[in-house]
């Protein structure tokens, strides 16, 4: 039906579409303000996530664009707008997980008249982000997505805890904002404008010094907030401190802004960096990756656990955009922009199945109060659509086919084997690619490993507690929500094919080659012919359901089971006697133990004069190497130069002026 | 005909048709030939070849007995895992250079089938509630992430001499080389791929596929609570994947043999140097189990981080010297 639309009437649809979503989150944002009307304020908050991934799939396929500018504020302009492909793939990732979110609290009292404000206007901060075509336009919302998104993490009664927890993240913030900051300023300085298409002309007259340092600092800007591995010491703890709709699109779409300004700025705006931008981007990806998903295999509070795996997901994101830079530096565009394809395939992709899966944490915490997995257990029975939604989440974050994670991770993988197969780069830097491969495999296989604990521990088994056994099902607007986000994951990855090659399209155009078709590897819906190495989504989809379905047909017993007590050595079973997070990721915790640098600790007591112990605690630990080992000292030490530089202020007034005579005599001598 | 191109429509549903016929009627026997050649080095005279055909039809015909702690996923998983297995078999060249399915997926999805079937059966072990499916799903998953990087990395050296990650490429490739594929780097990627089959599999020094020790299990804690049609299905998956990683093992590191030509002349060839090939190495890990000790599990990181390494000292062959 849309087909047959005349384009230009799709190309006047798309900037409809962002005036109505626009106007949707800010009358969210108007009515939570007003009490009688605040339970409309979700629904129009759901409205404009769905119209941001309408608008976002018109820009994707139709690769249009929308343009908007508004008045001058002191010679700058605070609106200046302009979306296009690029910014369409982060919209849907925006509409998808906002609308889910959304929808999840309809009928719900927000913890605070301040939380219902700022939560639509954090979504239209991000939606004004992802649109900014000019330096100031983008810090102004990227500041307001900052501060926003930190009024929300604090909420209005914010314990010890959290305040800690606010405080790291709006630390964290305003050191990206900064360097973002600096970076444009360098930007601004060599072109004399604010205006990001005047810097794509101005690139081959910038000089190479500036042009380096300004994309390094931008690049410490964006990966802070994107929450790659050193920088990422804010996500683990702000995340689950939030409420689970907004932790869900903090994880599934504020983090991914970061991507977005490094592809924007690094990618588009100035052509690609020097190789070794590319290459720390693609080393800055591995890391993530592998840390961020070990981190998580560690956690035993569900939320936390889920936060470090955005990190890892961050890292696959960067991998691939760490490739594309690599391979455009060195002219290799057609295989850039698969690189760049497959990081916004996996952004959309991991927006749809964190938020689900944060959805799904939250609907366990309002079940059972608890978010300790070594307390839960067998909430299949008591919610199973959540249980079931959950599932569908942790295997397509696993990167399981036909789910949409394995589609965009394969594109990954195609990515990184065809950079340490072009002759464009040079040895050293095809190795570093195809090392990749490897730390990729590993956080493919790890993940697995970490979703399978977290999915069986809190739903499969039996309840670890009294709580986890009294739980009840999520509400209805919860329950769709996570139906709708389950959906995505399913049609993103059974429609992969045409989705990929609209994402391959947008970013052939952000990197400028030939639409022409080189003969890349690709994502299909059924089988190719040629020698290009393909994976057909729908067609491994439709074997795999048809194989399913035939094979349970055929194992189905005539007979009926009986039903019997599981096999514990001839002792009743009980909960206890079950693996918990802990003891499930001990194999991992010893295997990795020079990275993880586990703590354990083990107190018995005895019943008076016997062997029979009365009462074991355990305790085990790792060691965060990067908080504990270098943050941690750094902070003491900063707080040791405070006290001491404390004693020059002695109170007396004397005193001070002899530090003003003191500083007039050096600059004095100094002036000479 | 020259390449086989001709993959696709009614042939490529013939083909897959015959292949999955022939693993599945083989995938027991494999099995049968590896514990007669353990029972042999042991002194034992061991059971005979169909035994584990018997062993199939007997757990076939029972009655399935399900834990109270259990609920649909431990019901449904073993559908999952066999259907997924079922599926990596098709992509993978047997008797000729070309899979049947080959043009539906890649390496990476053989790869990730024989995932989504490890994270089918090792939540199926959490869904019992027992200690030792815990157990053995816990060591099942480290042991498979510690493996991963070496089999893909493996892989990804012969995509990389062969200019594509599809299997018949890569298989077509090594046909074209003769036995001039067997450089260094080649060799280097074919032990550590070796490794990984051992590890994957769960033969020794890493899983004793005979234990019913309870807390030396892996694999076999996974399927100590199912039964029945359940039970013989988890069985039957584990045999046909000794299979599949076999058959990959040949297709991407000892293609020879196999059909290059579409003729029933070569195909059949083809075929009988494949049953070969599986039953070799098969007999190289019945000669595992009978001679070597199993590890302990803190032991495996060196062992299948080897692989790993010696997978990258093969790329790095590749890509660093000329």
């Amino acid at each position: 039906m849309f087909a047959a639309l005349d384009p230009s009437v799709g190309a006047a649809l798309i900037p409809a579409l962002f005036v109505a979503t626009a106007m949707a989150f800010g009358l969210a944002a108007l009515s939570a303000a007003i009490a009688r009307v605040a339970c409309f304020s979700p629904v129009l908050a759901t409205a404009g996530g769905v119209l941001a991934a309408a608008a976002g799939v018109g820009l994707v396929v139709g690769a249009g664009t929308a343009t908007a500018s508004g008045g001058q504020v002191l010679g700058l302009t605070p609106m200046a707008l302009h979306y296009d492909g690029l910014s369409g793939a982060f919209l849907i990732a925006l509409g998808l997980s906002s609308a889910a979110a959304s929808l999840s609290v309809v009928g719900e009292k927000p913890r605070s008249r301040l939380e219902g404000i700022a939560y639509p206007l954090f979504l239209m901060s991000i939606l004004m982000v992802l649109g900014a075509s000019n330096a100031f336009a983008f810090l102004l919302a990227w500041e307001s997505m900052a501060l926003l998104s930190a009024v929300l993490v604090f909420g209005l009664r914010p314990s010890r805890a959290v305040v800690s927890a606010g405080n790291l993240y709006l630390a964290m913030t305003h050191v990206a904002t900064a360097a973002i900051l600096v970076g444009f300023a360098l930007l601004a300085w060599a072109t004399g404008s604010l205006d990001f298409a005047a810097w794509h002309i101005a690139v081959p007259s910038i000089a190479p010094v500036t042009r380096d340092a300004a994309l390094l600092l931008t690049l410490i800007g964006f990966a802070t907030k994107a929450g790659a591995f050193p920088l990422h010491i804010w996500l683990p703890r702000a995340h689950p401190v939030a409420p689970s709709h907004v932790s869900a699109v903090m994880s599934g779409v504020m983090i991914k802004t970061g991507i977005y300004g490094l592809v924007r700025i690094g990618v588009d705006v100035m052509g690609g960096g020097p190789d070794w931008l590319g290459l720390l981007v693609l080393a800055l990806g591995g890391i993530s990756a592998v840390m961020g998903v070990l981190y998580a295999l560690m956690q035993h509070d569900l939320k936390r656990l889920l936060a470090f795996h955005s990190i890892e997901n961050i890292g696959i994101i960067l991998i691939g955009v760490g490739s594309a830079m690599l391979l455009q530096a060195h002219g290799a565009t057609q295989l850039a922009a698969l690189a760049l394809a497959a990081a916004l395939f996996h952004s959309i992709n991991h927006a749809a199945f964190k938020t689900l899966l944060f959805l799904g944490a939250g609907a366990v915490v309002h079940a059972t109060g608890l978010r300790d997995l070594n307390r839960l257990g067998g909430l299949a029975r008591k919610m199973p659509v959540t249980a079931l939604a959950f599932g569908i989440g942790a295997a397509a974050i696993s990167g399981l086919p036909p789910l949409n994670g394995f589609a965009s991770e394969w594109l990954t993988f195609q990515a990184l084997l065809g950079a340490a197969g072009t002759v464009a780069i040079s040895p050293a830097l095809r190795f570093a690619a195809a090392a990749t491969i490897g730390a990729l495999a590993l956080t493919t296989a790890l993940a697995v490993a970490c979703f399978v604990k977290a999915t069986g521990v809190t739903f499969l088994g039996l309840p670890r507690s009294s709580a986890a056994s009294t739980a009840h099902e999520a509400t209805k607007p919860e329950r769709a929500a996570m139906a709708l986000l389950a959906f995505a994951c399913v049609a993103l990855g059974l429609g992969a094919g045409p989705a990929a090659s609209a994402l391959l399209t947008v970013s052939r155009s952000v990197i400028r080659v030939d639409q022409a078709a080189a003969s890349l590897p690709a994502v299909t819906s059924g089988p190719r012919t040629g020698d290009v190495a393909s994976y057909a989504a729908l067609a491994i989809g439709l074997l795999l359901i048809v194989a399913i379905g035939f094979v349970a047909l055929l194992v189905r017993s005539r007979r009926a089971a009986r039903r019997v007590d599981t096999w514990t050595c001839g002792i009743a079973p009980k909960a206890a006697f079950q693996y918990t997070a802990t003891s499930y990721a001990k194999p991992i915790r010893l295997f990795f133990r020079r990275i993880l640098l586990p703590e354990r600790e083990i107190r018995v007591e005895y019943h008076e004069g016997t062997h029979f112990p009365a009462s074991i605690r355990y305790r085990s630990e790792i060691t965060l190497i990067l908080e504990d080992r270098v943050f941690g000292p750094t902070h003491a030490l900063s707080l040791r130069a405070a006290n001491f530089a404390r004693r020059l202020q002695g109170g007396a007034i004397q005193l001070y002026i002899a530090y003003s005579v003191l500083a007039v005599f050096i600059l004095l001598l100094w002036a000479r | 005909m020259n390449m086989l191109d001709v993959t696709t429509g009614a042939t490529a549903v013939a083909m897959a048709a015959i292949q999955l016929v022939i693993f599945v009627a083989f995938a027991p026997l494999l099995t049968a030939t590896i514990r007669r050649t353990k029972a042999r080095l042991q002194s034992r005279r061991g059971p005979g070849l169909l035994q584990p055909y018997r062993d199939l039809a007997k757990w076939w015909g029972k009655a399935p007995l399900e834990s109270n702690a259990s609920g649909p996923v431990a019901r449904h998983a073993p559908a999952v895992v066999l259907a997924c297995i079922l599926a990596a078999g098709l992509l993978v060249p047997f008797a000729a250079g070309r899979a049947p399915l080959g043009a539906w997926g890649d390496l990476f999805v053989v790869v990730g089938l024989l995932a989504a079937a490890r994270f089918a059966l090792a939540l199926a072990a959490l869904d019992t509630g027992s200690a030792f499916g815990g157990m053995g799903s816990s060591r099942d998953v480290a042991i498979s992430a510690l493996a991963e990087p070496g089999l893909v990395l493996a892989l990804a050296g012969v995509a990389l001499a062969a200019g594509s990650s599809d299997l018949g490429v890569m298989s077509m490739f090594g046909l074209s080389q003769g036995i001039g594929l067997l450089g260094p780097a080649h060799l280097l990627a074919a032990a550590a791929f070796a490794i990984v089959i051992v590890a994957e599999t769960g033969h020794q020094p890493v899983d004793n596929p005979d234990t019913h020790l309870e807390l030396t299990m892996v694999h076999e804690g996974m399927l100590l609570e199912a039964s029945g049609r359940s039970l013989a299905t988890l069985v039957f998956a584990s045999e046909f994947k000794l299979v599949v990683l076999a058959t990959v093992f040949s297709a991407a590191f000892l293609p020879f043999g196999a059909a290059t030509e579409f003729a029933p002349a070569p195909i059949l060839l083809g075929l009988v140097v494949g049953l070969v090939k599986l039953f070799v190495v098969g007999q190289v890990l019945a000669l595992l189990d009978g001679s070597v000790a199993k590890m302990r599990i803190l032991g495996l990181p060196d062992l299948l981080g080897l692989a790993s390494l010696l997978a990258l000292t093969g790329l790095a062959m590749q890509v660093l010297l000329p």
